[in-house]
C-alpha cells in the first residue's frame, strides 16, 4: 500500500512540474508578446502623428546653389502633432532618386526640439556631382514621404 | 491520480489567466494610443482643409527709411483661427525673422480670426531686389506671390 501512495506522489509531484513549466513558458512567451506589441502600438501612434511640409518656395532659384557649395536648401515645417528631434537620423533624403547621406539639419530660430509649427532648415549635399533641369527630392520621416520639385 | 489532474490543470489555469491579462493590457494600450493618434491626425487634416489665406497685397518699398522693406497684407479667407508665431515668411526662399506683425493694426495679439488681415512688414537687404514671396500658416497652407 505505501508503494501505491508513494507512486502516486512521484506522479503528482512529475505532473505539478510539467505543468508549472508549460504555464512559465506559456505566461513568458505572451510576455514577450506583450512587450512587443505595445512597442509597435507606440510606433504606429507616432508614425501616424508625423506630419511635415516642405516650405520651400520650388519657384524661385534661390534652392538650389548652383555657384556656390552645390548644396540644395529645404526648409521643412512639423504640421503633425509629434515632437520630432532636430537630427539628420531622423530623416531619410533621396535626390533624383539617389540616397543622400551628407545633409545638415538644423532649426531656422530658437533651439531644443522640432515641435509642432516650427521649421527646420536641411542643408543637403547631393550624391550627384552637379545637378540639372528638373529636379526631385524626396524626404521620409516616420513614414511620411514629402516630395519637392524644382529646377536646378 | 486525481489530485494531480486538478493541480496541474488549475496550474495552467492561472498562467492562462496572467496571461490573457497581460495580452489584454498591452493590446488595449496600443489600441488605445494608435486610435488617440488617428484622431489628433483628423483633427489636423480638418484644419488643414478649413484653412485658406489670400495676399491682398504686396508692396516693396525703396523708401528714406535705412533699409528697404516688403509690406504684405493677407488675409485670413477660410474658417480656422490661426496663431501669428506659426506664420513663416519667404522672401526668394529666404526664411525671414525678426519682421513686424499687426493683425487689423494691433500688434500685441498672437490670433489671426477669419476675415481678420494680417500686414507684416519685412526688413530686405538693398544690395538685392525681392522678386518672390511665400507666406505659410500653421496648418501648412501656402500663399506664394510675385512682388
Amino acid at each position: 500500500m505505501a508503494s501505491v501512495s508513494a507512486s502516486h506522489l512521484i506522479l503528482f509531484i512529475a505532473s505539478m512540474m510539467i505543468a508549472a513549466s508549460v504555464a512559465g513558458v506559456f505566461t513568458n512567451s505572451i510576455g514577450q508578446l506583450s512587450g512587443a506589441l505595445s512597442e509597435q502600438g507606440l510606433d504606429v501612434s507616432s508614425d501616424v502623428r508625423t506630419d511635415v511640409e516642405i516650405i520651400s518656395d520650388s519657384g524661385s532659384d534661390a534652392i538650389y546653389d548652383n555657384n556656390g557649395n552645390g548644396n540644395i536648401t529645404l526648409l521643412i515645417k512639423n504640421t503633425g502633432t509629434e515632437t520630432l528631434a532636430v537630427d539628420p537620423g531622423v530623416m531619410d533624403i533621396l535626390v533624383n532618386g539617389q540616397f543622400a547621406t551628407t545633409y545638415e539639419v538644423s532649426r531656422v530660430e530658437g533651439s531644443g526640439s522640432w515641435r509642432q509649427g516650427e521649421v527646420v532648415r536641411v542643408e543637403i549635399d547631393p550624391p550627384q556631382d552637379s545637378l540639372n533641369g528638373d529636379v526631385r527630392v524626396q524626404v521620409t520621416i516616420n513614414g511620411d514621404e514629402e516630395v519637392l520639385e524644382f529646377r536646378a | 491520480m486525481g489530485f494531480s489532474v486538478s493541480g496541474s490543470a488549475a496550474l495552467i489555469f492561472v498562467a492562462a489567466f496572467i496571461g490573457f491579462g497581460m495580452f489584454y493590457t498591452a493590446t488595449a494600450n496600443s489600441f488605445e494610443q494608435i486610435n488617440d493618434a488617428r484622431d489628433a491626425q483628423a483633427d489636423t487634416t480638418l484644419e488643414q482643409q478649413n484653412t485658406d489665406i489670400t495676399v491682398r497685397d504686396v508692396t516693396y518699398n525703396t523708401a528714406p527709411s535705412p533699409d528697404d522693406y516688403v509690406n504684405v497684407t493677407v488675409e485670413n479667407v477660410g474658417s480656422t483661427e490661426l496663431s501669428v508665431a506659426d506664420v513663416d515668411v519667404l522672401i526668394d526662399n529666404e526664411y525671414r525673422t525678426g519682421y513686424r506683425s499687426a493683425v487689423e493694426d494691433d500688434t500685441s495679439t498672437e490670433l489671426w480670426l477669419p476675415q481678420e488681415t494680417l500686414e507684416l512688414n519685412v526688413t530686405v537687404s538693398e544690395s538685392t531686389t525681392p522678386t518672390r514671396l511665400k507666406v505659410v500658416t500653421g496648418p501648412g497652407v501656402s500663399v506664394t506671390e510675385v512682388i
